[in-house]
């Protein structure tokens, strides 16, 4: 479904990945790990068109969508749930929702039933509902992360991706974050998940990629990264 | 007493004239971080070209006040071109490179432009504008007031309340506001934020030419007119802080109104400088404006 070979990017002069590739068929969940500043982050910007990469390819469902402005990207199909959460803090919590929703209700993509959907995204996240008149810059860390996912889903898309979906947030509701990823995986959403908890994404994940200095340095099934002795020892503690 | 009260009600006037066109830079300011500072030529331009159209269909023999509805929209249009034109040449490529002043000066070069090109074709004198309403002031209790002056009044509200309700009901103004918050964040969303940029230049160019049609029948028209306002509207912009309605109104009715009491009371060659102590003032006080939330630039 979403296809990068050779992806180079970076900011100004500085580059920061220097050839990525990266495969997610479609239905799956692919996850992408690594410590802090091995270009994870700078990788999905650049696949959702934030930055723009300087070599390589990018297709989406067979297209190739390098280079195009971010907003191009999202009509296309592709829902980024950035670093941050990054959601709308002066509108309400129903508001930021019809946003992820945009270019379905302006024409760019086919409508659906946006409402049915946004009744789907306060029945998979019940505390959004509560607080649905609440604006968004109101919210718990949690509960904006739960809006960030929330509303890159009122898209519905065709790839999803997450940045670092737990960050920040305490031990419960990184389990809870985890456990609606299950979910949406059990649903065939096509997810490309960052994660800096390793071992719980490798534990949802399909298939896995280890990123090192901007380079994937390892990859494969899940289960055989979780497997891996070098992996192990970087990535994922003793205790595993 | 009376003389308190009609120096207020004039102030109010012209204080609202100055909201409407702080207003568009509030537009500008808010999705792109940029100001047109040929908002008073935008005025001056929609008031001219409002002239000229309220003229001809007079000359269709149209009544006055059918003839100033009539030319409104066009106006408008005219105001949304407008606009659009300044920022295509003047704002685009200041963003794109990030550039921090570029797009001030070329604003105001294009302000300059606007007004020369006035000049030649509606020349140098000032042009008297008709009257859509009655030109008979009322007597409210001794207080004067010309019923252009409330449409003023009504005029400048109504437009910033359709803006607000644009804003806050349709997809599209919740796009707006998207941008404004987050410019990264509403691309993700699929929102085209560099026509939204484009589109907040058209609708505060549209502002300040309504300011302008507005104007016009209580004052003069020509190509100087919009030099002034302009200014004193990034003053009101400033004291309201460019982040809030409410301050822009009341900002705009504090200088307008202080500029007429200082003007009969003191001199009214000092009518201009109470106005801009309290620019001063804010700016070393409370540099977000009276009603602007403080936001620190991060470096």
């Amino acid at each position: 479904m979403l296809q990068v070979e050779n992806l180079v990017a970076g900011y100004g002069k500085v580059q920061v990945l220097h050839g990525i590739s990266i495969a997610v068929p479609q239905g799956k969940l692919v996850t992408l790990i690594g410590s802090n500043g091995a270009g994870k982050t700078t990788t999905l910007r650049a696949v959702s068109g934030m930055i723009e990469p300087s070599a390589g390819t990018i297709r989406l469902g067979g297209d190739n969508i390098t280079g195009l402005p971010s907003h191009r990207i999202t009509q296309r199909g592709l829902a980024h749930s950035p670093e941050g959460r990054r959601v709308f803090p002066t509108q309400s919590v129903t508001d930021n929702l019809l946003l992820g929703a945009f270019p379905r209700l302006t024409g760019s993509r086919p409508k659906g039933d946006t409402g049915a959907d946004l009744e789907k995204m306060f029945e998979l996240f019940p505390r959004l509902k509560e607080r649905r008149e609440q604006l968004a810059g109101t919210l718990s860390g949690g509960e904006q992360q739960m809006l960030a996912m929330a509303r890159a889903l009122m898209l519905n898309p065709d790839v999803l991706l997450l940045d670092e979906p737990s960050m920040g947030l305490a031990p419960k509701l990184v389990e809870e974050v985890f456990s609606t990823i299950a979910r949406l995986k059990e649903r065939k959403t096509t997810m490309l998940l960052v994660e800096q908890f390793a071992a719980a994404a490798l534990e949802v994940a399909d298939f896995g990629y280890v990123m090192e200095n901007g380079r994937i340095s390892a990859s494969g099934p899940s289960a055989q990264l979780r497997n891996d002795p070098a992996v192990k020892a970087a990535y994922l503690g003793a205790a595993h | 007493m009376q003389v308190l009260a009609q120096l207020i009600v004039s102030g109010v006037t012209v204080g609202m004239i100055y909201a409407v066109i702080a207003f568009g830079y509030q537009l500008t300011f808010a999705t792109s971080k940029t100001l047109n500072f040929g908002q008073g030529d935008a005025l001056m331009l929609g008031a001219l070209v409002g002239l000229t159209t309220i003229n001809f269909l007079i000359g269709l023999s149209l009544g006055t006040f059918a003839a100033y509805l009539l030319m409104l929209p066009i106006v408008f249009i005219f105001g949304l071109i407008q606009g659009s034109v300044v920022e295509f040449l003047g704002v685009r490529q200041a963003i794109k490179t990030k550039s921090e002043a570029g797009w001030i000066m070329a604003t105001i070069a294009l302000g300059i432009i606007f007004k020369n090109v006035a000049e030649n074709i509606w020349g140098r004198d000032a042009l008297r504008f008709p009257s859509p309403l009655p030109e008979a002031s009322l007597d409210v209790n001794g207080v004067r007031i010309q019923p252009m002056e409330i449409a003023i009044v009504l005029g400048a509200l109504g437009l910033m309340i359709a803006v607000e309700i644009f804003n806050r009901r349709s997809i599209y103004g919740k796009a707006v506001v998207a941008t404004a918050n987050d410019r990264d964040a509403a691309g993700l969303m699929g929102i085209d934020t560099r026509l939204v940029i484009t589109f907040s230049y058209a609708l505060s160019s549209m502002a300040a030419a309504f300011a302008g049609v507005l104007v016009a029948p209580v004052t003069l028209t020509g190509a100087t007119m919009g030099a002034a306002l302009g200014l004193k509207a990034f003053a009101v912009a400033i004291i309201g802080g460019l982040s809030s309605g409410i301050g822009l109104i009341v900002g705009g009715l504090i200088l307008g109104v202080t500029e007429n009491l200082t003007g009969y009371y003191i001199s009214s060659g000092y009518k201009d400088v109470p106005g801009l102590v309290l620019l001063l003032l804010v700016l070393s006080l409370k540099p977000a404006g009276l009603f602007g939330k403080t936001a620190i630039k991060k470096v």
